[in-house]
């Protein structure tokens, strides 16, 4: 049997054992077919609310998502989405400096933020009575956040300490940046997320006050809430707290990436503390939204995933070129990329490294990969996917952003059959088109 | 002088409500003042954990989630570190980790490659009373799966070259831990605490690797890899009646053995306060860990000391951290935990502080301890602790991994049905009378303190409150004691 096919109706046999009868109002839209029971709610104010029933357990997860991310911020402003991110903790008109914490802490409930390049995204998992606290903690930091100079400052020392912390940490972390940068060449889309710490100290509390005026309103935002709800009661108390919170402006539009030059690009960097010398390199993948981005998330697995990948098997275990080697598909909005970072013992072995990682993309642009391997590509990927279904913080985080990514909720099912028929020629296709000589490759020199 | 008709005065009202209605000005809505009372506590319904043993007293435990096609198997060997002999330290871990290394027919490459071809991941760890084999994989291939990881159990291979790579790679993992004050202060704290027990046998240093040959790993597979000696867990859709046809026709062929009772005696607890000291140099902070041993799990107390954990150091929110960092600002992090054994429990405190605060925190902990030990717990402190902690306990079941990991955890340390379906009930019968009983018949207040920082910023403190403090090297080897006058 086809095993996506499997997954759809595995999913379908579950979630008739969750009532699905259920009323829908006028602007609510229903999805039956979805692996689990869904529906879709817009609010006059803008706000996009999905809710998701599974009284497997007695926990509900809430996920407050924002469409903005590092590439919404200006030239010399970089920093300032994560900063505001940071702000949310620090109290509004009814909830006090960290309250948030403590009261999640307190019923024993998890909670977490996250600023990326394209989104900024709030979550809690907590006991599925405490749903009307989260949602009452949500709505005021959304209606009326507390941005003063003070709490601005101390946010912008805190962060100011965490770009050391990550650079002790992590001796490599500025050659990522520094990567960043080349492999999107446009400041948009190529600065760090956490911002330029020069940036960062001119940050006054009027831009944050403007930042989150701007994109902080529910016209920009998902809330999903993924758990053992009753629909309707859930639904009330969204309205109570979220739907008097006034529509902010007009979004400003989005900004386009520019199309990369054909051209590859070589650079290095010397970082005095990295202890083995090593290189990043990067290839511009097609859009996530494409057809060929099917075939490009298979070729990942291929050459990166697990031990027994064509990476690892050559750089690693065969040939022993390598100490460490790491790699992914990144996606910054609708830009996809995919990343590879090596470290080795020496600079003879980086040039060997590449030379057969140029040698790897080779075979695949020019042989047919065999069944048994592209089974096991496949597979990996499928346990990948499946994963993201098995929490409501799992669903609750792939609905909100699917949602901002897309606007539309695909049946994961039947997305999940489109990477599975990707075929030994359509894997020959894509490496043939998007691995050639646009290539991004950062060297880093140790002193 | 110019009137207003009365519909102008009406036009008005009504305009100025509606300005005032829309206005963002207006007086927020009462409800977003405080914040919402709770609903009530919604039941928790536990999935059902059945049982089975196999012929060969092998025991299959199933517990049926079907929400997504995965399945989550677990298989735990009652083979720890406690179980290795006296001069092999390390071995029951290095035999752990050689089971994916070569098995029956199978090459360490093979392995990998057939785990990675069914979505697979497995990972094996070792504790001081058992052998975790973990592996997740997608429910068609079962069959494989099942196949694979008994022929791992039974029939490892231990190649020497791979025994050399996974002695390594052991090897290497240990000097990486040892850069870690937090990893050196807890291996301390077991064998100071049970200095003659089976479980200091689990705190072994890099050094003793050397020592392990093949034959050791053979003959410890032998003697303690046996049906009888493990259980098996299955999280699934299947039925027991599939799970057992399934298992029984890949684990029916590993036969068992005679074994002595694996469980180990309870180590006697500390009698009175002492302290051991690690030094490194120029490290910035001081890494502080203090305890003692206390009851196993199994005992009806257990459930209050999970409460007095809560209260002491559980949270952010608890006595200790709100204490060391909110108020007096000489830690970073201070949090107490319970370790579970076997044949004890170890309830302990971690504080990473200031070098300079360092005998003012161990102070300042003690006060905290003897507090708890001479004054009741407040109720609505109790009651805010029961609140985290049967609101957190659901979180910790939800993923397949978690929910087998807890069973097994069930399983390891024979805790039996109570705990599982009882323990909301137990945490909620749990009162401030229970809690100042049980802290008052606890060790605690002799806890073993171990604390790893810079000798030159830290070792004169203790003179203020004790007279002689043990050393050790980072490898855990006595070095001398260091008296006070």
């Amino acid at each position: 049997m086809n095993e996506g096919i499997k997954f759809k109706k595995l999913c379908i046999l579950c979630f008739s054992l969750v009532s699905l009868v259920i009323n829908v109002s006028v602007d609510a839209q229903e999805k039956k077919e979805f692996p689990f029971p869904v529906i879709q709610y817009k609010f006059e104010n803008g706000l996009h609310v999905i809710l998701s029933e599974d009284h497997s357990l007695p926990l509900v997860s809430v996920v407050v998502a924002y469409n903005v991310g590092s590439i919404n911020e200006d030239p010399g402003k970089t920093g300032l989405a994560h900063l505001v991110e940071n702000l949310m903790f620090q109290g509004s008109e009814n909830v006090r400096q960290m309250q948030h914490i403590s009261t999640i802490n307190r019923v024993g409930g998890e909670f977490n933020a996250a600023t990326t390049e394209d989104k900024t995204i709030f979550l809690q998992r907590v006991s599925s009575n405490q749903l009307a606290q989260v949602l009452w903690l949500e709505s005021d930091r959304m209606k009326s956040l507390e941005i003063n100079a003070s709490n601005v400052e101390q946010a912008k020392l805190d962060i100011l300490e965490e770009i050391d912390r990550l650079k002790t940490e992590n001796p490599y972390m500025e050659s990522f940046w520094y990567f960043d940068r080349l492999l999107y060449s446009d400041f948009v889309f190529g600065h760090p997320v956490i911002g330029n710490p020069d940036d960062l100290r001119n940050l006054t509390f009027r831009d944050a006050k403007n930042f989150y005026n701007t994109y902080y309103v529910p016209n920009n935002a998902v809330l999903t809430i993924v758990g053992n709800i009753d629909r309707e009661k859930a639904l009330e108390d969204i309205r109570k707290y979220f739907e008097s919170i006034p529509r902010g402006r007009k979004i400003p539009p989005g900004p386009l990436p520019t199309v990369p030059e054909k051209k590859s690009t070589v650079d290095s960097i010397v970082s005095s503390s990295a202890p083995s010398p090593g290189f990043h390199m990067g290839f511009r993948l097609a859009p996530p939204s494409s057809e060929a981005f099917y075939a490009l998330s298979i070729v990942e697995y291929i050459l990166l995933k697990g031990k027994s990948s064509r990476l690892h098997k050559r750089l690693i275990k065969r040939e022993r070129l390598a100490l460490d080697l790491s790699g992914r598909i990144e996606k910054r909005q609708d830009l996809a990329s995919l990343k590879i970072f090596v470290l080795n013992n020496n600079q003879f072995m980086v040039q060997r490294s590449k030379r057969a990682i140029f040698s790897e993309l080779h075979k695949l642009k020019t042989s047919f990969i065999s069944e048994e391997e592209l089974s096991r590509a496949k597979n990996m990927f499928r346990m990948d996917y499946i994963n993201q279904f098995t929490t409501t913080l799992q669903r609750a985080l792939f609905l909100a952003e699917t949602f901002l990514s897309r606007k539309i909720l695909l049946n994961p099912s039947e997305e999940l059959e489109k990477y599975l028929a990707v075929t030994p020629k359509d894997i020959v296709g894509v490496t043939n088109r998007y691995f050639g000589i646009e290539s991004v490759i950062l060297d880093v020199k140790t002193k | 002088m110019k009137t207003r008709s009365p519909q102008k005065i009406v036009l008005h009202f009504i305009l100025m409500s509606l300005i005032i209605m829309i206005s963002p000005l207006s007086p927020q809505e009462r409800f977003r003042r405080t914040p919402p009372v709770p609903e009530p506590l919604p039941p928790l319904i536990l999935p059902e954990i059945f049982s089975v043993p196999l012929y060969n007293d092998l025991t299959l435990w199933v517990v049926q989630k079907n929400n997504v096609p995965i399945i989550s198997l677990r298989v735990i060997v009652f083979a720890g570190e406690s179980a290795s002999p006296d001069n092999l330290h390390g071995l029951a871990t290095l035999t752990a980790r050689m089971l994916n290394r070569g098995a029956s027919d199978l090459t360490a490459t093979q392995i990998v490659e057939r785990i990675e071809f069914i979505g697979g991941n497995f990972s094996a760890s070792t504790h001081p009373d058992y052998s975790l084999f973990s592996f997740t994989f997608l429910e068609e291939y079962l069959d494989q799966a099942l196949s694979l990881m008994s022929r791992m159990l039974i029939e490892p291979t231990f190649i020497k070259r791979e025994i050399d790579s996974a002695r390594t790679a052991m090897y290497y993992d240990l000097v990486q831990k040892s850069q870690s004050p937090d990893f050196l202060a807890k291996r301390q704290l077991l064998p100071s605490c049970s200095i003659t027990h089976v479980y200091k046998k689990s705190t072994y240093n890099e050094d003793v690797l050397k020592n392990l040959e093949q034959n050791d790993l053979s003959s410890f597979l032998e003697n303690n890899y046996r049906p009888n000696n493990a259980h098996i867990i299955l999280t699934s859709n299947l039925s027991l009646e599939a799970a057992y046809r399934k298992v029984g026709r890949y684990f029916t062929r590993w036969q068992k053995k005679e074994m002595a009772p694996s469980t180990p005696p309870s180590p006697e607890p500390f009698k009175q306060t002492k302290v051991c000291f690690i030094d490194i140099k120029g490290v910035k902070d001081a890494t502080i860990y203090m305890g003692n041993v206390v009851m196993p799990a199994t005992d009806p107390d257990i459930f209050p000391l999970i409460v007095m954990n809560q209260v002491l150091g559980g949270t952010p929110n608890s006595r200790l951290f709100m204490n060391l960092r909110e108020s007096k600002g000489y830690a970073y992090n201070a949090v107490s935990e319970i370790e579970f054994y076997k044949g004890c429990s170890v309830f302990f405190i971690k504080a990473k502080v200031r070098p300079e605060v360092v005998e003012s925190s161990i102070q300042e902990i003690l006060d905290e301890i003897e507090i708890i030990t001479k004054n009741k717990v407040p109720s609505p402190e109790i009651e805010e602790a029961k609140s985290y902690l049967i609101g957190n306990f659901p979180l910790q079941i939800e993923t397949f991994d978690d929910l087998t990991s807890k069973v097994a955890e069930l399983k390891a340390f024979n805790l039996g049905d109570e705990h599982w379906n009882k323990y909301y009930e137990n945490i909620k019968l749990t009162t401030s009378d229970k809690l100042f009983e049980l802290a008052g018949k606890i060790p605690i207040m002799t806890p073993v303190v171990v604390v790893v920082g810079d000798k030159d910023l830290v070792l004169n403190q203790f003179g203020k409150f004790i007279k002689e403090v043990d050393t050790f090297d980072k490898k855990g080897i006595y070095l001398g004691t260091y008296k006070f006058d």
